[in-house]
Formats: C-alpha cells, structure tokens, sequence
C-alpha cells in the first residue's frame, strides 16, 4: 500500500504534536519528517504502510493530543505503526543525531581492554573470594 | 537415485558447526543439511542508520515476527514465552549475544544440592576440558581468575572494555559488596583466526555486520568445508528414515522448490535446537518410549531493571554482548523462598529507540509532545539495565508437540509449545528484580524501570530430548546417543537434564564435542542400517 499525498499530509499534522521540537532538538517539521525521512522508513520497513494508511485516514480531523490519544486507543495497531514510523524517521535524520550527540552506533578500538582504574575496581570483588558451590 | 553420506546432520548451528568439523577432520564423510542459507556480514544492518528499525522485523529473533519462509512458525498460543531462533548457516547464533558462560559446578548436580531434578550424567572437571577447546575456537574474551568458577573460567583473550556504564555498574556492587565481573564474550578482543576484533558497535544481537562476533560460518565451517564436509542450504528435514531393524537409515528432506530427496546416512545427528529437535522425532516417531521427547522443555524466564542516571555514560557503545556479569546471588539459599537462582549480565541500552523501550507503557503524552523531547534529553545515553536470566526447572507439562493447524512453507506441522512459568521461578525472579533495583540505586539511577518477565525471551532452548542412563526416564544417554536407536543422536541443548542459569551456548558446544568426539572414538562398534 502505497500512502497517499493527503495520508502523508495527515501524517505531517500528527508528527507535529508528537515531535513539536525543544530542548535543542528539531520538530518533525523542520526536517520534512513526511517526506524524505518517512521514505526511508517505509523502504526498510514496507509492513508498516498499511496500518500506517489506515490510521492516517482515520485521524484526518485530529487536532492535538487528544485526538491522537483517541485514535490511538481505537486503533492500537495503527498507532503503533505511526510511532514506529515518526521515532525511526526523527532518530535517523542526521540533523537529530547531531543534536543529541549520537554518533550512530560507530566502531571504536576493543583492544585497549580493561584501564588500571578497572582493575582496582576487581580488586574487592576477588578479594572476597570463591563464589562457587562446591559438587 | 538415492544419495549417501556417512554421517546426516540436521543444522548448522554451533552444535551442528562442532559435530561437523570433528567428524570430517577424522576423515568420515558428512552432509550437513540446513534449511536456511549463509548470511554474510554486509547483510547486517548494525553499521547503518536503519539499524533499530529493520530489528523490528527482518532481524528479530522471533520467526513468527520475521516470517521467513526458511524459518518455520511456532504456536505460542499456550506459552508464557516465545522461543527464538534463526535459520541459517550457523543458527540463531548469527543474532544471540555471543554471553559466554560455562555453567556452574552445582548446576550439574541439582538433585544432589538441592533435591530437585536430576543430576547430569557428569560434573564440571568432566567438561571443562572441551570448554577450553571450543573456547579456543570462539575466540572467547574474558578475564581470567573470576571467583564464581573453581578454575576462574580462563579464556583466550583479554577482555572487552567495560566503558563508563560497566564502571558505572560496579560501583554500585562494589557499595554493595556484591559479585561482579567483567563480562566474557565469543567476541575477540583482537584479531582471532578468521575473526575480525570487535568495534564496540554494540549490535551483536542484530548480527554482526564486522565480522567479529563469532559464529559458526567463521569459526567453524570454513574448516569443515575444506576438508571435505557437505553443507546443504534451504534444506529442510522431513523426517528421519530407519530400517527393519529400527535403525536410523537417513532422512528425507525438502529443497526450496518443493522438491523431495533422499539422503541414506549410516548414522543422523539432530541439531536443530530445543524445539527443531523435538520437532522432528515427533514426526518421525522415534526414540520415545520414555514419552519424554518434546517434554521438560526449559528457556530461561528473563526479566531487565533498566537504570537512568544523569550523567553520560554512552550508553549506546557495546559490546552487546555483556558488559558485566554477577553471580552473586546464583547459588540455592532456601530462605529466600525458592530453589536455584539467576545470574546476571549488565547491557548497553542501545540507540534512541532502544533505550525507549524500558520506559513505554505510560500514557500518551508521557511519551510524545513536548515529554518526547525531554525524555530523549534526560534518558539517551544514560540508562544501562541488568537482565536476569533465571533458571527453569524441568517440568514435564512444559513441552513441545506438533501443532494440528499450523504449517511451515512446505506443508510441514509446526511445533506447538505450552509453557508456563512456575512459582519456583516467579519467586525467583522478584527476588532478583528487587536486589537489581537495589544495584541500581547503589549506582546513583535517578529512575529505575523493571519488567519481569520478557515474552520475548526464549533463547535458550533446553531438556525436549533429555540425556540419562535408564531409558524409560530418559530419551538418550550421556553422549547423545539414542536409546531406542543406537544411530540416532541428538547433540543440541535438547539433552540437557537442567538449565543451569547461565547462558547455553559455551555448554552446548562443549557437550557437543564431548559427544561427538566418542561417537568417533567407538564408531567401530557402531550399528548402522
């Protein structure tokens, strides 16, 4: 099912509520969250046009949050498709990232083990002792 | 035309991995038939954006969430947990967790300590020598001298970093004077055979798309395939085929086609895990005059208190994998209200999805609107959880049966699992909900949030084809050999008598290779059909 321009219209209104944008972070309006962003999540993740469709035209006239918490509570499923949709699509926008100091999950050097402060850290645990019970 | 090997084994995981290598390196003849296919590490999302949300469905470890056409369905409808798995070459351990944990001297021994269950067959000095043996093939990072084991558990590599949530978390057991140690992984700290050093990236359980985590398709099969082993892909057994006399003949399976073939063997192996196990016996009718096939089904109850903190700790960054472990409450102390105990693992929270989940069951406009940011800004990187894996105890009306109305992609009945937690385990897990809420709090969590009980948490998948000495208590004995038919052997955690509280994989595949190097040692007075 392919989502249409006024689904994706409804969608843009509901992002807004859920994603209005604060303590440094961007609204789901400031990085298109309907377009591009939404694009992205529906190519990885196809399964959720449909219950995304289907919640989208049933929550034509909802104006805040509790119009959305309405929908929701009518259609869970739905509802669910919309968060995943709207959290994937804002957490994947490189500008979001940025924002929250997330680097995606990023390969760093293993090798440096345990430090000497780690190791002091043990120092009680085996200084206690066995743990084990014997057979 | 009938096809011949001399050893069939049904998949490719780390038990099928082991059977296999051993077995072609003495120079006998395998075919391994594995109804997925090989999964190479580009295929893996961790590296990229969409990372959270392809976990959601291609790589979650539920197959009735993937829907997989190579995988099969499973009823959970009677089930308090749902079994996970993965079909492909090297199992679900292409997206487990790579814990690595022996299993506890006392957990061979239950009967004995606590009178309940049984005994195994032998003891931890039995088995420690084919731990170290396979600990060497996976590459297994740790420290050694951990004062829960007897022999510190030593592995053949440092360990991992423990990072700010690791130092985070053992403080606080430190302000508790509480058991913690630095977590022990089948991920290489450095380069290993054919294994890549870990990265940190902190999506071992979506797979590992660095080529570090180790899994059967590096650690083992490359070996395997080189001197002269078999792998059938998106073969799928049928049933296990026997003679006149009750022997094992070979099996029959399905290609991907639909088609039907035929592979006459000398000797079956099954390794295709708790459920796939006791799947196919029940459809082929074999090895259970004990009735006890399919029965004493056990996957770990697992229940996480998530921590929030108001400092950074990076939360994101792996291993994923265990960070820390603690057994200081695994051991029996009856005046705690119940028998046997949990151990414990300290995990990263993940991405901004992740760390979500443990924090998602209030109202609406706690989650979105103006909460959504300030939760991101309070919560991202700063909240761990420790998970509690509990032991089950076997019960025989937890169990795996063929379901009447459900089929896989070839028409074939699907496993239907009951399985219900027990008092014993509830009492369990509340015990060690409550002491991990109270580690949260020595380590300075600002929030703390817990679940009890994962539906979503059958791992480990134990005890349908338990080992034992009589055959009227026990469907095989302590090699995995089949008591009704001396050619059939089962070399999964389906033989195992309890489940420990430990993560299965490093005994899986010790047992595995204690079975299977005396099947090759007493092959001579073997009866095959």
């Amino acid at each position: 099912m392919t989502l249409t321009a006024e689904d994706r219209a409804t969608l843009a209104r509901l992002a807004a509520l859920m994603v209005p944008g604060g303590a440094g972070m961007p609204s789901a309006a400031r990085i298109s969250l309907q377009g591009a962003p939404l694009d992205r999540v529906l190519a990885h993740a196809p399964q959720l046009s449909g219950p995304l469709g289907r919640f989208c035209a049933a929550a034509r006239d909802v104006a805040d949050m509790a119009g959305l918490d309405a929908a929701a509570q009518a259609d869970r499923d739905g509802f669910e498709a919309l968060a995943v949709a709207v959290g994937n699509a804002y957490f994947m926008a490189p500008q979001v990232r940025h924002a929250i100091g997330y680097p995606g999950q990023e390969a760093r050097d293993a090798s440096v083990g345990l430090t000497a402060g780690d190791q002091a850290l043990l120092t009680p645990v085996w200084q206690r002792g066995r743990l084990w019970r014997a057979p | 035309m009938t096809d011949r090997t001399e050893v069939a084994i049904v998949g490719s995981g780390p038990s099928g991995a082991v059977a296999a290598l051993e077995l072609v390196s003495a120079g006998i003849g395998v075919t391994v038939l594995e109804q997925g296919d090989w999964v190479p590490a580009e295929a893996f999302d961790g590296a990229r954006p969409e990372w959270e949300l392809t976990q959601l469905k291609q790589w979650h470890p539920n197959p009735n969430i993937r829907g997989r056409p190579e995988d099969y369905p499973i009823d959970t409808a009677a089930s308090d947990v749902n079994p996970l798995m993965f079909a492909g070459v090297g199992g679900a351990a292409l997206i487990y967790g790579a814990h690595w944990m022996r299993f506890m001297p006392s957990d061979f021994r239950v009967r004995s300590l606590d009178g309940v269950a049984e005994d195994w067959p032998f003891g931890y000095d039995d088995l420690a020598p084919f731990y170290a043996y396979v600990e060497e093939a996976m590459g297994v990072s740790g420290e050694d001298g951990n004062p829960a084991y007897p022999d510190g558990a030593p592995t053949p590599l440092p360990a991992l970093p423990i990072g700010r949530v690791g130092r985070r978390a053992a403080a606080g057991m430190n302000r508790l004077g509480w058991h913690w140690w630095p977590g022990s992984n089948a991920i290489p700290s450095r380069p290993w055979r054919r294994l890549q050093p870990c990265v940190l990236r902190g999506t071992c359980g979506t797979g590992c798309s660095d080529g570090a985590k180790a899994t059967p398709d590096r650690t083992h099969w490359p070996d395997a395939l080189a001197r002269g082993a078999r792998l059938l892909t998106g073969a799928r057994v049928v049933r296990i085929e026997t003679d006149a006399q009750g022997r094992a003949s070979g099996v029959i399976w399905v290609d991907r086609q639909g088609a039907r073939h035929r592979l006459a063997a000398d000797v079956v192996i099954l390794c295709a895990n708790g459920v796939g196990t006791p799947r196919l016996l029940l459809a082929s009718g074999l090895a259970n005059r004990s009735g006890l096939v399919g029965r004493r089904l056990m996957m770990h109850p697992f229940a996480t208190v998530a921590g929030r903190f108001d400092d950074d700790l990076e939360s994101w960054v792996g291993p994923a994998g265990q960070i820390l472990t603690s057994c200081e409450f695994y051991e029996t102390d009856a005046s705690r209200g119940f028998l046997r105990g949990a151990k414990w693992n300290c995990m990263p929270a993940g991405g901004p999805q992740g760390f979500r989940a443990g924090y998602g069951n209030g109202p609406l406009t706690d989650a979105w609107g103006p909460a959504f940011h300030a939760r991101t800004r309070a919560s991202f990187g700063r909240s761990f959880e420790w998970g509690i894996i509990g032991e089950d105890l076997p019960d025989p009306d937890n169990r795996v049966r063929l379901a009447d109305d459900l089929t896989d992609s070839d028409g074939l009945p699907a496993p239907r699992i009951a399985y219900r937690v027990s008092d014993n385990t509830r009492r369990m897990l509340d015990f060690h909900v409550a002491r991990a809420r109270e580690a949260m709090q020595a380590a300075g969590a600002v929030e703390i949030a817990e679940t009890r009980l994962i539906r979503d948490c059958g791992w480990h998948l134990m005890g349908t084809a338990v080992m034992g000495a009589d055959p009227e208590t026990s469907v095989t004995d302590e090699y995995g050999r089949c008591h009704d038919v001396p050619n059939l052997h089962v070399m999964d955690g389906s033989t195992f008598p309890t489940s420990s509280g430990m993560n299965p994989t490093a005994t899986i595949m010790a047992v595995a290779a204690r079975s299977v190097l005396n099947l090759i040692d007493t092959r001579a007075g073997l009866e095959v059909a």
